[in-house]
C-alpha cells in the first residue's frame, strides 16, 4: 500500500477540515482526488507533504509512520503545487539545478537527472531562456519536472493544469501518464476538472464536507453509475440499475401492464461530472 | 547545497535591476551630492560668499570696516550709496545692509545711549548667519576703536594682529594624530552607506513574499529543507551584499568624490572595526528586512511599509540632517534608530579613529535589535504554520 490513512481529523481553531478521514491508495496507482471548493483537498495534501499539521489519527506512507519517519517520507515524496512552485528570473536550468541540489544530488547524478526531465517534459527549447517569459504551458511543464528530479515513489500534484489551453493540457496529461506506467510512480492528482480525472485516473475518490464519500477503482465507480433510458412514444424514462437489473425489469413490466409501447432503449454509464454532482448534492459551496 | 543557494540569491539579485538601483547607485549619488553639499559646513573653504552693502549715505568714514569684513572667509562687503534699502537687497542682491551713523566711532568712546547700527537683512538669512555677521561686525568695530586707542598710547598696534594667529583650531583623534580636519564626505559616507544597507530590505522582503506568493517555500518546505536554511540562504548571500556595499561607498569616497572637486575619503580607524561594524549593521538591517516581509503580504505592501521606516529611521537617526545640528530633544530622539547606532559606530572610526571599545556599545545595540527582530519573525512564522 502506498498511502494508508486512518481516522484523520484537522480542525482550523474550532472549525473541523477534516473529519475522521480514512483512505487506503495503492502503490502504482494514478489516484484522483475530487471535491468542491473547501472540502479539505488541499489541507489533506498539505498535511501529507508536511506543511501543516492534523490534530489526530494515523498516517502510513510506504510502510513509513508518517510522524517518526518524516525524513524517509521527504525522500520519496514529492509535492507539485497549483502555483509556478519556483523562480521566474532564473532559466530553466538554473531552477531545475537549485532544487536538485537541495535535493541533495551531485554532480554528475544531478546533471543526469536534469536531462531526464528535461527530456520527459520536453523543456529542451526553453532550459536557458529565463522563466517568466514562458507560456503558461511551458511554466507548468517546468513546475512538474522540479517534481521528478528526486524521482519520487509518489508524486503530489495539485491541479497541474490550471489556466493552460488545451494543447498544453493533454500533453501534460499524458506526461503524467507516461510517469506512472514507466516509472509505476504513485501519483495523486486533485483537479477541478472532472473529465481531466476521468481520462487519466484509475482510482478515484470525492472529498466531501470534509469526509471522503465515495472512492472505487475507475471502471466499477461507472459501471455502478449505469443507467438504462427507455423511450416511449410519449415520453423518456431513466432508470438507475447499479447492482443489479431489477429496477429495469420491474419498470417494463410496467409500461407492459400499461399497454405502453416501448420505441427505443438505451444503455448508458453517468460520467464523472454527473455522479459528482449527484453526490455532492450540486450545491454552490464557498 | 549551500554553494546553489548563495548562487541561485546572487543571480537573482544581478537580475534586479531595480535593487541594484537601491543599492549602490542611490547611496553613491547621496554620497556624492552631500559630500559636495556639505563642503562648506566642514571645511574653510567657502565657494560662495554672503553679500554686504555697506551703505555710505550717513557715514563717509567707514572704508576700513569694509576692509577689514573683506578679510573674512564668510563676506564680502561692498560700499554703496542708497537710500533705498530694498532696493539693495531686491535689486542687488546683497544678503546685509548696514546703516551706521556719522561718528560712530566718538559716540561708542562717549558711550551715547541713542547709538545704534542697523543691520537691514535678506530675511532669507539663516540666524545663524544673521548671528555671524553680528558678531563680525561686533568684532571689526572692536577692533578698530582698539586700534585707535593703541595708537593714541602709543602701545604696539602689532599685538592685536598677532592675536588672531594665536587661536589656532586642533582636532584631537583617539587613538592617532592626524593633520587634517574632518571632511564633509567622512560624514556623508558613513551616513549613506548605513541609509543604503538598510535598504537591502527591499531585495529581501521581495524575494521572501514571491517565494510565499509563487508557493517556493512550500516546496521547500515539503523537500525537508529546514527554517534555519531557508533564513541562512537569505541571510549570508545579503551580508556579502551589504559587504560589498561597504567596500564600494569606501572607494566612492576616496575615488569618485575627489573628481568632483570634493574632498577625498580619509578613515582615520581600523579596517577591521570598519568590517565588524559593518556586520552589525547588516544583521540589524536583514533581520528587519525578514520582519518586514513576514508581515507583508504583497511586494507593494513589503516596499511601502519598509521603505517608509527606512526613512523614518533615516531622519531620526541623523543620516538625513546631521545631528549636530538638531536641537537637543531631537538628538535624544536619535538614539532610539538602529540607522544612529550605526552611523555613530562609523563616525568613531570614519572620523574618531576610534578602537573597538568605542564601538562596542552600538554593536550590541544592534546586535539586541537584529535578534529581537529575527525571534518575532519566528513567532509570526510559527503562528502562521509556516515552521
Amino acid at each position: 500500500m502506498a498511502i494508508e490513512i486512518k481516522n484523520l481529523t484537522k480542525f482550523y481553531q474550532k472549525h473541523k477540515v477534516l473529519d475522521n478521514l480514512s483512505l487506503k491508495i495503492e502503490e502504482g496507482s494514478l489516484f484522483g482526488l475530487l471535491g468542491p471548493n473547501g472540502a479539505g483537498k488541499t489541507t489533506l495534501v498539505s498535511i501529507m507533504n508536511y506543511l501543516q499539521s492534523y490534530d489526530s489519527g494515523e498516517i502510513n506512507i510506504f510502510g513509513y509512520e508518517y510522524k517518526k519517519q518524516k525524513k524517509e517520507i521527504q525522500k520519496i515524496s514529492s509535492y507539485v503545487p497549483q502555483t509556478y512552485a519556483f523562480y521566474p528570473n532564473l532559466t530553466a536550468y538554473e531552477n531545475l539545478e537549485f532544487f536538485g541540489a537541495l535535493y541533495g544530488l551531485k554532480n554528475p547524478q544531478l546533471k543526469r537527472r536534469i536531462e531526464y526531465c528535461v527530456e520527459v517534459t520536453s523543456l529542451e527549447k526553453f532550459l536557458n531562456k529565463r522563466a517568466h517569459t514562458y507560456s503558461g504551458g511551458v511554466k507548468r511543464r517546468l513546475n512538474i519536472a522540479i517534481g521528478l528530479l528526486n524521482d519520487p515513489k509518489i508524486l503530489y500534484l495539485d491541479e497541474p493544469t490550471v489556466g493552460i489551453d488545451p494543447q498544453s493540457r493533454k500533453y501534460i496529461l499524458d506526461v503524467i501518464k507516461k510517469i506512472n506506467n514507466e516509472k509505476k510512480t504513485t501519483i495523486i492528482y486533485t483537479s477541478h476538472y472532472m473529465e481531466e480525472i476521468e481520462y487519466l485516473c484509475d482510482d478515484i475518490a470525492i472529498l466531501d464536507n470534509h469526509k471522503i464519500i465515495l472512492h472505487e477503482k475507475k471502471e466499477l465507480l461507472l459501471e455502478k453509475n449505469s443507467f438504462i433510458t427507455i423511450q416511449t412514444n410519449t415520453e423518456k424514462i431513466q432508470v438507475d440499475v447499479k447492482d443489479d437489473y431489477n429496477n429495469f425489469i420491474e419498470t417494463l413490466t410496467l409500461l407492459k401492464n400499461k399497454n405502453t409501447p416501448i420505441e427505443n432503449i438505451f444503455f448508458n454509464n453517468k460520467n464523472l461530472e454527473e455522479l459528482f454532482l449527484n453526490l455532492t448534492k450540486g450545491n454552490l459551496r464557498d | 547545497m549551500f554553494q546553489y543557494i548563495l548562487k541561485k540569491e546572487f543571480l537573482l539579485l544581478s537580475r534586479d535591476i531595480h535593487a541594484l538601483l537601491v543599492l549602490f547607485i542611490m547611496p553613491t549619488l547621496f554620497i556624492v551630492i552631500m559630500s559636495l553639499a556639505l563642503q562648506n559646513t566642514y571645511s574653510n573653504k567657502v565657494d560662495i560668499k554672503l553679500q554686504v552693502a555697506i551703505n555710505t549715505i550717513l557715514n563717509q568714514d567707514i572704508q576700513y570696516i569694509t576692509q577689514e569684513i573683506n578679510k573674512d572667509n564668510y563676506f564680502q562687503a561692498k560700499n554703496t550709496n542708497s537710500e533705498n534699502i530694498k532696493k539693495l537687497i531686491y535689486e542687488k542682491e546683497f544678503d546685509f545692509v548696514v546703516n551706521i551713523v556719522q561718528n560712530y566711532k566718538n559716540q561708542i568712546n562717549t558711550n551715547q545711549k541713542d547709538f545704534t547700527i542697523e543691520i537691514y537683512i535678506n530675511p532669507n538669512i539663516s540666524l545663524q548667519n544673521q548671528e555671524i555677521f553680528k558678531n563680525v561686525l561686533t568684532k571689526v568695530i572692536s577692533k578698530q576703536i582698539m586700534k585707535e586707542y593703541f595708537i593714541k598710547n602709543k602701545i604696539n598696534a602689532k599685538t592685536l594682529s598677532h592675536l588672531e594667529k594665536t587661536i589656532t583650531i586642533i582636532p584631537i583623534y583617539k587613538e592617532k594624530e592626524f593633520q587634517i580636519k574632518p571632511t564633509s564626505v567622512q560624514y556623508s559616507v558613513p551616513s549613506w552607506l548605513v541609509f543604503s544597507m538598510f535598504f537591502i530590505l527591499i531585495p529581501i522582503s521581495n524575494a521572501f513574499i514571491n517565494e510565499k506568493n509563487f508557493g517556493t517555500i512550500s516546496r521547500l518546505k515539503s523537500m525537508n529543507i529546514p527554517f534555519i536554511s531557508i533564513i541562512l540562504g537569505k541571510m549570508v548571500p545579503y551580508f556579502i551584499i551589504n559587504q560589498i556595499q561597504v567596500l564600494f561607498m569606501i572607494l566612492v569616497g576616496i575615488y569618485i568624490v575627489p573628481l568632483l572637486n570634493g574632498d577625498t575619503l580619509q578613515i582615520n580607524g581600523n579596517y577591521g572595526l570598519i568590517f565588524i561594524m559593518s556586520s552589525a549593521i547588516s544583521f540589524a538591517a536583514i533581520s528587519f528586512a525578514i520582519f518586514i516581509a513576514n508581515i507583508s503580504s504583497t511586494s507593494e505592501e513589503a516596499t511601502t511599509i519598509g521603505g517608509v521606516s527606512n526613512i523614518l529611521l533615516a531622519a531620526l537617526g541623523g543620516i538625513m540632517v546631521p545631528k549636530f545640528v538638531m536641537p537637543e530633544f531631537m538628538q535624544n530622539i536619535t538614539t532610539f534608530s538602529p540607522m544612529n547606532w550605526g552611523l555613530e559606530g562609523l563616525l568613531e572610526i570614519f572620523v574618531m579613529g576610534g578602537g573597538l571599545n568605542d564601538i562596542k556599545a552600538y554593536i550590541l545595540y544592534l546586535i539586541i535589535f537584529g535578534i529581537g527582530f529575527l525571534a518575532l519573525s519566528y513567532i509570526i512564522l510559527k503562528k502562521k504554520e509556516n515552521i
